[in-house]
């Protein structure tokens, strides 16, 4: 009798169970490492605890990883992925190619539409062509944009204004690499390739250069590339010795540490405890603000990754649940308050709790409506890498800043051939 | 078991054995090989799916290309360097440790201990290291009043310094295969040759030496296919930079294979590597095989 009592209900559960397995899903996200990875897991904590017939897996890869194997998968149609994180420089490759679900679609289905309340510089970059226009592929899972930050209590110590130009920045990192002991004037990632593009790119446009004129030919040896890089290795003078090696814990490390006077290129998801006196020996003592201008306006780099479905996901419907959930308002403020990820929504930044914790978040926002996003171009991972290498050569004096741009257009213009 | 190739040739269970691994290898190694080999004539970018042959193209393209040039030239440099000092380091500890002393297991074992390491997490250590402002080597060489050294910064140094990380990592090897070649050495030859008068240098090279020759063959053929692989250590300590200084080949034919896509420029680039790996590989392999010669 006990036996058959164990029996029936083992086989019930095994039924039960049978059913809650049907309908259980498990997404697949290639995400990034780092703040961007803590971020995304927060918001995968609080969506698998609301949805628990739905699993995560969350792969954090480094940027050159989630490129690679995002793009093998994309191509051969394997559908590993139910959602993927791409760098919009990036982008282009996979709309193009048709690889990304039309997610105007999706909502169309949904009887729904994508709501404003997105920053349109950010949310124009997920549509392709790029523009209000263009068919929407992803949808921005971060407000990313260059930031210029820098001490302002050395800057009253020395009697220095707020700097409005990248000439007023040299100055003033001459004045403190001169006087002030063991602080250096300026810290900028150096490592060749992006880190040390990213870091000259604010300098490079707001000097009035571009890397493609009108009709798509590169031009970064221009008059204006030419003078814009000499600065830049005039103001590289007063880094560390090892800037060429520096990375972001390198530069982020040092402005926490107080040993940096100027940081022409911080990111938000840095500066999450720049205002921690546990984390930061200068809380309440640097000043956050869209970068100086020159020839040009202030021309910040946005950085942005959009969130897509891949086509040849088998699980589209709950990836597209998920991906609404991770780009709310409400998810997104949580991942700002919680890991320091920057919104990419309007609401978000206005948003009392949020301005308390980060009062430098207006900076973000005014950046993100200035912000100059990078060339659209199938070539992109080529030429950043190239202009980067060739950027890093004039820093360590290997080539004069005319020859190395000469080398970078001849080679761009081979690249885009 | 067999007298001669013709009988094995009948055995069926000998085929039966035979086939699957010829299978394997034929799939594993011919066909992805076979496929690198054309691939290297065409202009192929894998995410626009653009195909078309253009014949030697790559070729004349990446043979003119300076960073493919550079990146050759310092994987030679690299190689023969990190395997020269490796094989002599070596030699020189296994003849230092030659024979039982009291704690010679707890010794090799701390030995060997770089080579087990996973080359990542070696290279993120030496990257601390090396590092010029806050770096530990910098900060030894400030204290006994020397001037820093740019180890990772500076395109005179970096190579050097990529070197010196493989010699830490890898010496032991050396030292281990030389042991294990001396220890199989009865030891009445070197008895003898002292009996007969010889002095220790004249016993090193006239006798240690010439007996150990296979093994330093095998050694030197095995570091230098390794040797000239390098990836791991450009990728986690470098970048390539600075500049060029620490381009090699391995990591020029990454770059265009899995950043830019560009496979038929990546193809090239292995062929003409393989064809240099292959080329030094033969001299030595043809040494040991061909016995002959002793």
């Amino acid at each position: 009798m006990l036996k058959r009592n164990i029996l029936s209900i083992l086989s019930f559960l095994m039924i039960v169970g049978g059913l809650f397995a049907q309908k259980s899903v498990k997404l697949v996200i290639a995400g990034r490492d780092g703040d961007y990875g803590n971020a995304m897991q927060i918001a995968v904590d609080a969506y698998t605890a609301k949805n628990p017939n739905v699993s995560v897996e969350l792969l954090k890869l480094s940027g050159d990883d989630i490129y690679q194997k995002t793009v093998i998968d994309l191509k051969t149609g394997t559908g590993t992925y139910d959602l993927i994180l791409i760098d919009d420089p990036k982008a282009m490759q996979f709309q193009k190619a048709g690889w990304l679900e039309d997610l105007d679609g999706m909502y169309r289905k949904a009887g729904t539409s994508v709501d404003t309340d997105f920053i349109s510089t950010t949310i124009d970059l997920c549509r392709y062509p790029n523009g209000p226009k263009g068919k929407l592929y992803g949808l921005p899972f971060v407000g990313n944009v260059s930031l210029f930050a820098y001490r302002s209590d050395l800057f009253t110590k020395y009697g220095l204004k707020d700097p409005k130009t990248w000439d007023d920045v040299l100055a003033a990192a001459k004045k403190i690499s001169e006087n002030e002991p063991n602080v250096s004037g300026v810290s900028f990632r150096g490592v060749k390739g992006n880190p040390i593009l990213t870091a000259f790119l604010p300098i490079f446009w707001s000097f009035g250069a571009d890397f493609l004129d009108a009709k798509g030919i590169p031009v970064v040896n221009s008059p204006e590339a030419v003078s814009a890089l000499k600065y830049f290795v005039e103001l590289s003078k007063y880094g560390p010795k090892g800037t060429p090696m520096n990375n972001t814990a390198q530069v982020r490390d040092g402005l926490l540490a107080g040993a940096v006077g100027i940081a022409p290129e911080v990111w938000p998801a840095w500066l999450g405890k720049l205002d921690d006196p546990n984390e930061s020996k200068v809380a309440g003592k640097v000043k956050v603000t869209k970068h100086p201008a020159e020839i040009k306006k202030s021309s910040p780099m946005i950085g942005i990754w959009d969130v897509a479905i891949p086509v040849a996901s088998k699980n589209k419907q709950a990836a597209f649940d998920f991906l609404n959930f991770l780009t709310s308002k409400e998810t997104q403020k949580l991942m700002a308050l919680k890991a320091g990820l920057p919104p990419s929504r309007i609401s978000v930044f206005s948003d009392k709790e949020i301005l308390a914790k980060y009062p430098w978040y207006p900076a973000i926002q005014e950046a993100l409506e200035s912000g100059v996003a990078r060339p659209r171009t199938l070539y992109w991972a080529e030429i950043e890498n190239t202009m980067g290498g060739f950027v890093q050569e004039a820093i360590i004096g290997n080539k004069t800043p005319e020859q190395a741009l000469n080398e970078a257009n001849a080679k761009l213009i081979q690249i885009m051939k | 078991m067999f007298s001669s190739g013709r009988e094995r040739a009948k055995a069926p269970f000998f085929w039966l054995l035979f086939f699957p691994a010829l299978g394997v290898m034929l799939w594993l190694t011919v066909y992805p090989m076979f496929t690198v080999f054309i691939t290297s004539f065409q202009n192929y970018n894998y995410i626009t799916d653009s195909r078309s042959w253009i014949g030697l193209g790559n070729y004349m393209d990446i043979l003119s290309d300076q960073v493919f040039l550079t990146s050759f030239l310092n994987t030679l440099i690299f190689c023969v360097a990190a395997t020269g000092i490796e094989v002599i380091l070596g030699i020189m500890l296994a003849l230092l440790f030659y024979g039982d002393f009291h704690g010679k297991s707890l010794f090799v074992i701390l030995m060997i201990l770089p080579m087990m390491l996973s080359t990542m997490v070696v290279s993120a250590v030496w990257k601390t290291l090396f590092h010029y402002d806050i770096g530990l080597l910098n900060y030894l060489l400030q204290v006994v009043g020397l001037p820093r050294v740019g180890w990772l910064i500076d395109p005179k140094i970096a190579l050097t310094s990529l070197i010196l990380v493989d010699i830490w990592q890898w010496t032991s090897f050396a030292f281990i295969v030389v042991q294990a070649g001396l220890a199989s050495v009865p030891q009445e030859i070197f008895e003898a040759s002292i009996m007969d008068g010889a002095s220790y240098l004249q016993t090193l090279f006239r006798v240690t030496l010439p007996i150990l020759r296979d093994q330093i063959l095998l050694l030197i053929l095995l570091r230098t296919i390794d040797t000239f692989k390098i990836f791991s250590k450009v990728f986690a300590l470098t970048g390539g930079g600075p500049g060029n200084a620490t381009e090699t080949t391995s990591y020029f034919i990454y770059r265009e294979a899995f950043q830019y896509f560009k496979l038929g420029r990546s193809s090239t680039a292995s062929m003409i590597t393989m064809v240099a790996v292959s080329a030094v590989s033969a001299i030595y392999l043809n040494r040991i095989l061909n016995t002959k010669e002793v």
